[in-house]
């Protein structure tokens, strides 16, 4: 699977697109009922991202703008958005009303996600203190050095390989009021080179003390993560916990369920899966009769096995 | 005067149709069946396998003739490329140069097909250059028409790649339909280099197309393909980011007979390459109107498209247009044109094309009926020289 649509919500706004250079800015919603998605294009773009957010700006009464989504920016699988951070750093003071972000909203046909060249997000995040929701994809030259943020309750970082020194930057933030945390870990192909261990901040939340939605998900390591997991502090004050996308089988199945109890969940979501019938069957019988609902689609996740024998299992979303 | 053609009853005196086409196809069938339906004897089918044998084909000054396409027939495809393994991907300028001499050898009869225009739409360098001209938008390609590049392998794909900053394009087979041959590269900094597509490359180094799309991410593996399907002829083109539905990349197959557009379907994929046979599915319409609507485009402007490329083959009465929305739907770029782009069974018209309830079989006999019912129809006589060398 690769990234196909554009989000749709943001901080639980529909997703607006703004138009482009070419289009009518007539008839545009009201400024603080969508998420507005500025885009310059990969290739060939008419204008270059800072060039669409001005006239964004000069088009929209951004005072009241509650979200903004950043799409494309020019040559994404070459360059970083730095100009974009800095556009919407000199606008800050026009963005007061700014509570949530999003870095990089593009789809496989725009730039697969592991060739998305990202950047160092803390200035963000330190320059909209009052930023509520926080996502970026694209882990390719991805910084996130530790910080302290008092606002923000979303943190969404989807990779095909998340650098150890953002997971480490996460878990060494002070972040009081994060209620929902989503790390897709990816693959060492992809510059995923965290190890378990690596998770052990998030895992104690000790600087967590709010979380309540934890997905550490779409990593070839699973299982590990899940054995983690079974004995991590942090668990027992989550309602969703969220393993999903995914190089899960038995033995990290297996390791979740012998660990304490999840019972407490609202929901355990481990779409995409490579657990055998009988484990399922576990998953189900130990969880759903205490009223926790459990995803267990396979969706496309889809053993490769070789004439040798050897077995290839694939996370969601790589490349 | 008739006014009616369809009302005609089936007499010695009335239309009657030929198709040139492989027996056991049901391209064929559903023809048969489309001319049949209209009250009308069922076609004389004349197969591949005889015009190519027999070095040629006759037809009645008044048989409505079409020509179906040679393909998926083993023999046809052995004595168009001499290559006993449909699977394989080389030999599709052999084939074109077979087939085109082939469609040169068919005499006589009223023709709904163009031996010229055949000619333009199996090559996609020559088929760019005319879109191009008459103004429909196409994707950028630094092969378009005679004074394009030539390329002779991986190492000028690479060129142009940098002459022309085109670090995400298509490369196809001069002569290839249906993705056979198709690559889809993107390429970025650091030597980073990737490519989508069906052809698998067996340890011999043969080439074949698979229904499985894969992805090779070696530079080596990339080149021994591109230089494998060199000596056929290639054309480069621009990769633009296509639109998407419910979270796969769409593209839409748009048919147009006798100028109108008549029937549209969206297909969407999960890769770069929508085509149904290769896990492509069939998307929804409605919602791609929608999609285009809000985006601040016409839907009307996207047939026009449509409409305007098939102008470019006036003397073909049908083809099938391959548009696609860049993402975001606002804008649309004509990807390919194909003469046998018609097989979308059950498929019905749009609504006000004049095939309502028609599939694309029904829409081109009621519009061949009409054409060939005019006294002195123009086009046919313009066409008759070339096609009756007699």
């Amino acid at each position: 699977m690769t990234i196909g649509d554009h989000l749709h919500t943001l901080y639980r706004l529909p997703a607006h697109t703004f138009p482009g250079p070419d289009g009518r800015t007539d008839g545009l919603p009201e400024a603080d009922a969508v998420a507005w998605r500025i885009t310059s294009d990969v290739y060939d773009a008419d204008e270059e991202w800072p060039e669409a957010f001005a006239r964004f700006c000069a088009a929209v009464e951004t005072t009241r703008v509650r979200a903004l989504i950043v799409g494309a920016w020019q040559e994404a699988y070459d360059a970083g958005p730095s100009s974009v951070i800095e556009a919407l750093l000199a606008a800050r003071e026009r963005f007061p009303a700014l509570r949530a972000l999003f870095l990089g909203d593009m789809v496989m046909e725009e730039c697969e996600i592991s060739w998305i060249n990202q950047a160092d997000v803390t200035p963000l995040l330190a320059g909209f203190p009052a930023l509520e929701e926080f996502g970026v994809r694209g882990g390719s030259g991805l910084g996130f050095t530790a910080l302290s943020h008092g606002a923000l309750r979303t943190l969404v970082v989807e990779t095909g390989g998340l650098p150890v020194e953002v997971v480490r930057g996460i878990g060494a933030s002070d972040l009081p009021v994060l209620e929902h945390l989503d790390l897709w870990l990816g693959t060492p192909d992809y510059g995923g080179d965290s190890e378990a261990a690596d998770l052990e901040p998030i895992l104690s939340g000790a600087r967590l003390p709010r979380l309540r939605h934890l997905a550490l998900r779409n990593s070839e390591m699973q299982d590990a993560v899940a054995a983690a997991v079974a004995a991590a502090p942090v668990v027992n004050r989550l309602d969703v916990l969220d393993l999903s996308m995914g190089v899960l089988t038995d033995e990290g199945a297996a390791a979740l369920l012998s660990g304490q109890p999840l019972t407490h969940l609202k929901k355990l979501d481990l779409h995409h899966h490579y657990l055998s019938k009988p484990v399922e069957e576990r998953v189900r019988r130990t969880l759903e009769p205490a009223g926790v609902e459990v995803d267990l689609d396979r969706d496309d996740a889809e053993e490769d096995t070789e004439d040798d024998g050897t077995v290839w299992r694939y996370v969601a979303v790589g490349e | 005067m008739i006014t009616s053609p369809l009302a005609r009853p089936a007499s010695p005196g009335g239309p009657r149709f030929a198709v040139v086409g492989n027996p056991d196809n049901r391209r064929v069938s559903l023809f048969a069946d489309a001319v049949r339906a209209a009250g009308l004897p069922g076609p004389r089918v004349v197969a591949w396998t005889d015009v190519l044998r027999e070095k040629g084909a006759g037809f009645a000054p008044d048989e409505i003739v079409r020509i179906d396409s040679p393909g998926e027939n083993r023999e046809v495809d052995r004595l168009l490329r001499d290559t006993p393994d449909p699977t394989r991907v080389e030999g599709s300028a052999r084939w074109y140069a077979r087939f085109t001499t082939a469609l040169r050898t068919l005499r006589g009869g009223i023709r709904l097909d163009d031996t010229g225009d055949l000619a333009v739409l199996f090559d996609k360098r020559v088929c760019h250059a005319v879109l191009d001209a008459a103004g429909v938008p196409v994707p950028a390609s630094p092969t378009s028409g005679p004074g394009g590049a030539p390329v002779r392998g991986w190492d000028d794909v690479r060129t142009l790649m940098r002459e022309h900053r085109m670090p995400r394009l298509f490369v196809k087979p001069a002569h290839g339909s249906s993705a056979s041959g198709v690559l889809a590269v993107e390429a970025a900094g650091g030597g980073r280099i990737r490519a989508t597509t069906s052809v698998e490359r067996a340890a011999d180094g043969r080439l074949h197309n698979s229904l499985r799309v894969r992805r090779y991410g070696s530079e080596r593996d990339i080149a021994a393909i591109v230089d494998a399907l060199a000596p056929d002829g290639l054309h480069l083109e621009r990769w633009v980011p296509k639109a998407s539905q419910r979270g796969r990349a769409a593209d839409l197959r748009v048919v147009v007979v006798a100028g109108r557009a008549t029937h549209a379907v969206v297909r969407t994929s999960r890769t770069p390459l929508t085509n149904l046979h290769l896990g492509g599915s069939r998307g929804d319409l409605a919602s791609a109107r929608d999609a285009v609507a809000a985006a601040g485009a016409r839907w009307p402007d996207l047939l026009e498209v449509c409409e305007r490329a098939a102008s470019c083959f006036p003397r073909t009465l049908c083809v099938g247009v391959d548009l696609l929305p860049a993402v975001g739907w606002r804008r649309s770029f004509v990807g390919e044109v194909n003469a046998f782009g018609d097989l979308l069974p059950r498929l019905t018209g749009l609504p006000g094309s004049g095939a309502e309830g028609q599939d694309t079989y029904a829409a081109q006999v009621t519009a061949a009926l009409r054409r060939t019912a005019r006294p002195a129809p123009p086009v046919q006589n313009r066409n008759t020289p070339c096609l009756n060398p007699t």
